[in-house]
């Protein structure tokens, strides 16, 4: 292959129109809602941005039709073909089905333009297989796959790298969003390249962090040396668990809870009351979670099945926090809301978050 | 032309004799430094830190020698950090440690919990804290907490006093008292001679015998410019003081703007700002500072003191940009 990449381009034209009218998103019917209110679509302005930034040439997109990409790629002077069809109105499944019509083409990166709503969308058709550069412009804005900036998606489509991490897809409850309630869930993670500002020269490489992927080994492998024998671990969902499950020998899944013990696979993907069941079978149970990137949250948001009568059961001594050093780096401090302040409160103070192979942080929970 | 106040970098030259004794450095490059200029800088920083001359390392940049230390004292203890800390060190520790600790300073204050360091020193420990703390400009010990911390033999106390001059805050007295105790300095910030790279490290007792064979070569330009500098700091003194003053009339007037100062005890600014792109948009006016979030946490940005004019116009153009914002 030359060294021509093939960039996927899809726009969600609808993303984003709830904020300006007072809606929590345009999932589902709200957005005739928001229609009706005269809310205006804010995608096309974000994508213009971040395509008039674009530096390279050696870039070639295949485009969704219409509203959904051709109609602002065709603005500028890159080489693009359209696939796919779509009629007046779009939903998230003209998305999914126009992705794998890239995918079946043959895409190096996708960028796609809308909120955590269209990330999901996108994390349905390409899981971790091909990596993403999101452009926020949605409402709701809680997954941290997403850009910091039109600019940022811009550099970060400028500046070609091999080097890629994972961030998570969080899922809003919009139904209790819009009534004021916060509720969210881990829903995936997507693929997404790894982009140091090059604003200005350092006097040292930046990278301070080792890869990613090297990391989550190094964890892995400490916890499997560490691991204590009649103790029931349950494994919090995530990329980095997954990667001591997989260290284990146990088939975990990648965004629920599950259980073992004397390295069995004794639980999978419980829930509160699966949870709690277990735990009264066993004398000595520790939880092992990573927190969320960019917000810190260890308990509360991505995983809700750990609910307050759950950690209380459990204790924070038997709290064992991992993430990798590029996470943990970035975090000012641990987050935790279960709903239940004395709960929240027993969590906070200082705890130890393992790293890397001996390698650990001393973070506050807040 | 574009302003540069992303490397903590002085604005102002080398004073005029100082260059001056650079040039005559160049003139000796075909040869290696005399011994006794090498000797007379000594002595001239023993003076300067009031210490014995048998307890002055030199070297190119004190990161070289923090390197060293991690080098000759990591394998057989822990390396306890302060995160964030200076890169530099961070990342080298990062390669090197047998077993690494971080404590995490967090906002908005960036206290360092003296009973949480204390709990982390139970083992063979080096302990490595830039005092105050790059970037957050903040003393993260005092007198008690590091007597606390030297009391325990078990320790390698390394204090990194990169920005001593603008602080006034050093452990140097404590040098002979404590054998376990290492501080690091450079003549990059105050003295204006980044471009030279000296640094040199003050050694309590135990570290004697690990830098006996340390290679002391300086290139002659450095050694001359440093030997100059030292022999009449006032220069270097004035200095600082126009630094300091500008610096608080800059976070006096960024305060104004609503973006959040985090003031502290160096020659730079630490802010925080939601604004997107905040740094590419300075940048795009031509003025650079450092974007922190590489490193660290995204909207943290630390900005070095320039001169009055180049202030003036960091500060008109930051008024821009949260107008626009």
């Amino acid at each position: 292959m030359s060294n021509v990449k093939s960039i996927g381009l899809i726009v969600n034209p609808i993303a984003g129109m709830g904020g300006s009218v007072g809606l929590k998103g345009t999932d589902g019917e709200i957005y005739k809602k928001a229609i009706e209110l005269g809310a205006k679509p804010t995608t096309p302005g974000r994508i213009e941005e971040t395509l008039a930034l674009v530096k390279r040439k050696d870039l070639y997109f295949i485009a969704a039709p219409g509203k959904m990409g051709e109609d602002y790629i065709k603005k500028f002077n890159f080489k693009y073909e359209v696939v796919s069809k779509i009629d007046e109105e779009t939903n998230a499944d003209d998305t999914k089905r126009i992705i794998r019509e890239m995918v079946e083409k043959g895409i190096d990166l996708l960028i796609f333009v809308g909120g955590d709503g269209t990330a999901r969308d996108v994390y349905d058709v390409l899981g971790l297989t091909i990596p993403v550069v999101g452009i926020p412009s949605g409402v709701k804005m809680f997954s941290p796959v997403f850009a910091l900036s039109t600019f940022a998606a811009a550099e970060i489509i400028n500046n070609e790298t091999e080097q890629f991490i994972e961030k998570e897809v969080l899922d809003i409850d919009e139904e209790a969003f819009r009534k004021g309630k916060l509720g969210a869930k881990l829903y995936g993670y997507l693929k997404v390249p790894k982009n140091l500002s090059l604003l200005q020269g350092k006097k040292e490489p930046s990278n301070v962090t080792k890869p990613e992927k090297i990391s989550k080994e190094e964890i892995a492998q400490y916890i499997l040396e560490n691991i204590e024998k009649d103790t029931l671990y349950i494994l919090g969902p995530g990329t980095t668990l997954k990667t001591i499950a997989d260290k284990i020998r146990v088939k975990k899944t990648l965004l629920g809870i599950d259980a073992v013990f004397n390295e069995e696979l004794v639980g999978k993907d419980l829930n509160e009351k699966g949870l709690l069941g277990l735990i009264k079978k066993y004398d000595e149970i520790k939880i092992i979670v990573t927190p969320i990137g960019g917000n810190g949250f260890i308990f509360g948001r991505a995983s809700k099945q750990f609910t307050p009568d759950v950690l209380k059961l459990i204790g924070k001594e038997n709290v064992i926090v991992v993430a990798t050093e590029d996470k943990i780096s970035r975090l000012d401090c641990l987050r935790v809301d279960t709903g239940d302040a004395k709960t929240d409160n027993n969590l906070k103070g200082h705890l130890k978050v393992i790293t890397g192979y001996k390698t650990e942080t001393i973070i506050e929970v807040k | 032309m574009t302003i540069n106040l992303h490397m903590n970098e002085n604005p102002y030259s080398p004073a005029k004799r100082i260059q001056k004794a650079a040039i005559k450095g160049l003139e000796k490059i075909n040869r290696y430094s005399e011994l006794k200029y090498l000797i007379e800088l000594k002595e001239l920083l023993g003076k300067y830190n009031n210490v014995p001359i048998d307890r002055i390392v030199l070297s190119h940049g004190s990161d070289l020698l923090l390197r060293e230390i991690i080098n000759i004292f990591s394998k057989d203890r822990k390396i306890v950090l302060v995160n964030p800390s200076f890169f530099s060190v961070g990342q080298y520790a990062v390669k090197q440690a047998r077993r690494l600790t971080r404590i995490q300073i967090s906002t908005p204050d960036f206290k360092l919990d003296p009973d949480l360091l204390l709990n982390e020193l139970n083992k063979p420990t080096l302990l490595i804290i830039d005092n105050p703390n790059n970037p957050t400009g903040k003393i993260l010990i005092d007198d008690g907490a590091a007597e606390k911390i030297l009391q325990n033999k078990n320790v390698l106390l390394v204090i990194d006093e990169a920005y001593y001059e603008f602080s006034g805050k050093t452990f140097a007295s404590m040098i002979e008292k404590y054998p376990n105790l290492a501080i690091t300095r450079t003549m990059d910030k105050a003295f204006s001679l980044a471009g030279l790279r000296f640094g040199y490290l003050i050694i309590g007792d135990y570290y004697k015998a690990h830098f006996s064979n340390f290679p002391i070569y300086l290139s002659t330009p450095t050694l001359f410019a440093a030997i100059e500098a030292l022999k009449n700091p006032e220069y270097m003194i004035a200095n600082v003081d126009k630094i300091l003053n500008e610096k608080i009339r800059i976070e006096k007037e960024i305060l104004k703007t609503g973006i959040q100062v985090f003031p502290g005890e160096t020659s730079f600014i630490l802010i925080k700002t939601n604004i997107p792109d905040f740094g590419k948009k300075l940048n795009d006016e031509k003025i650079n500072i450092c974007n922190l979030s590489d490193e660290w946490i995204d909207g943290f940005y630390r900005i070095s003191i320039g001169h009055h004019e180049d202030n003036n116009k960091l500060l008109s153009i930051i008024r821009k940009i949260c107008n626009n914002a």
